[in-house]
């Protein structure tokens, strides 16, 4: 079978530690953390906040942020290509084609999934929380993290949610890091390239690591889940 | 007669349409107790919430002398006035951490908390409960650690939402010895209740809620 052979030699490269291989892994790896590690705070606070203030304009304001959500990838791309380029309000950052272009994508492709989970984990939460936190005496700070703490699964389940939908895209991390070897070069951007080349094994190798990535990523919140008693 | 600890005043409170108080008024004399009577709808539960600082009204609040508005409590009074829900909320971690959350929140070191927590625990009669995640414990076990967590901080004035509603048998009996044994310790307590035999406890101002109207009885 044609899929057999790139196939095994998919497995041998991931087995034997190939350099460059596991270099793009590292790169998609490293860059979607520290883009979560950045971007989470504030999108947990903006949904948090956004699920328990009401203010004029807040309908509109949850609207835009799940239109955010379908926001192609691509063209957030090209917004940050625009504004890091030579000639943008960004370009004398020197950050196009870096590993840190592509970590602000990624906060920008996450932030909308973040919110949006965790405003809808915190409109879930039971009122009792926030409301037995200050009756206990803790300052509204306080109460809001132990209204977050109650609903950690949500939150993590955004979080989890934000990185799987960074660790796999491909438009904004080819646009804004040019794809370059051991440098830009990461999964879905590899797989893209290798396989536009005809160089299937190490496409393959990547595609098993997304899926590993992506079921790890599922059991980790289910065993979580399961811990906190909600199984 | 000295100032009473707690004063609600021209308290106006109404659900769009619908009004629930028009210009009333609630004192609490320190160290009394109370409990607030009236048939379902009459704003038993919004009272207590509205005194708790949970619920928005119009009205001019006092606590020691120190005026505030509903809402916008000083975080001291928050040390002071705690609210147990009808159905109390534990936090999905230990017992034991339900009991120590308000205390650490007033600076208590770990080994005085756990200490603390640990004989508000035994109060409850649930000593031997301690391990046993709060999901899983019955609707009076939920209440007892409720009123344990509420005494431990000693509160200077304490507001009980139904706390022995939905509950029957020994579960109610052990709650009742409770809230008896809260309003005897000198905090000055408010319980809304339909319970007879909360009602009839001799220690209790009975204060009645119905069209409206907030009515202390003799």
């Amino acid at each position: 079978m044609e899929w057999f052979e790139p196939t095994g030699l998919a497995f041998f490269l991931l087995l034997t530690g190939d350099a460059d291989l596991w270099r793009i892994i590292l790169t998609s790896l490293i860059c979607s953390v520290i883009a979560l590690l950045l971007i989470s705070p504030a999108a947990i606070a903006l949904g948090f906040l956004i699920a328990k203030i009401t203010f004029p304009g807040r309908r509109a304001l949850v609207v835009l942020v799940q239109a955010l959500l379908s926001f192609p990838t691509v063209v957030v791309g090209l917004v940050l290509y625009m504004l890091l380029s030579r000639q943008g309000p960004f370009g004398f950052l020197k950050l196009l084609f870096t590993p840190e272009a592509i970590i602000i994508g990624y906060m920008m492709i996450a932030f909308p999934v973040l919110v949006v989970f965790t405003l809808s984990a915190v409109q879930g939460a039971d009122p009792r929380i926030y409301e037995t936190a200050r009756s206990l005496g803790a300052s509204p700070l306080r109460s809001a993290l132990t209204t977050l703490f109650e609903v950690r699964f949500g939150v993590m389940a955004a979080v989890f949610n934000g990185f799987g939908r960074v660790v796999s895209e491909v438009g904004c991390a080819i646009m804004v890091g040019g794809n370059i070897a051991g440098l830009t070069r990461n999964i879905p951007t590899a797989i893209a390239l290798e396989t536009s080349k005809g160089e299937f094994a190490q496409g393959i190798a990547l595609g098993f690591v997304l899926i590993a990535v992506a079921i790890g990523i599922n059991a980790a919140l289910a065993w979580l889940q399961g811990r906190g008693g909600l199984e | 007669m000295s100032a009473p600890l707690f004063s609600l005043r021209q308290l106006d409170k109404r659900f769009g349409q619908r009004v629930l108080f028009t210009d009333v008024r609630l004192d609490l004399e320190s160290g009394s107790g109370y409990v607030l009577t009236g048939p379902n709808g009459s704003g038993k539960t919004t009272l207590l919430r509205i005194a708790a600082g949970f619920e928005p009204a119009d009205a001019l609040v006092e606590f020691r002398g120190q005026p505030a508005l509903i809402g916008a409590y000083p975080e001291t009074w928050r040390r002071e006035i705690v609210y147990v829900h009808q159905q109390p909320y534990l936090f999905h971690t230990s017992i034991e951490e339900n009991l120590e959350y308000g205390l650490a929140r007033r600076g208590l070191v770990p080994a005085e908390r756990k200490v603390r927590a640990r004989e508000a625990l035994e109060w409850a009669g649930l000593g031997d409960r301690r391990d046993v995640p709060p999901h899983k414990l019955s609707g009076g076990e939920k209440q007892r650690v409720a009123l344990a967590r509420a005494k431990v901080l000693n509160p200077t004035l304490l507001l009980l939402d139904e706390p022995t509603a939905n509950l029957d048998g020994d579960a109610r009996k052990q709650v009742l010895e409770l809230v008896t044994a809260l309003c005897i310790e000198n905090h000055t307590v408010v319980v809304a209740s339909h319970d007879p035999e909360i009602i009839r406890l001799a220690i209790l101002n009975r204060v009645h809620v119905a069209d409206g109207r907030i009515e202390t009885a003799d």
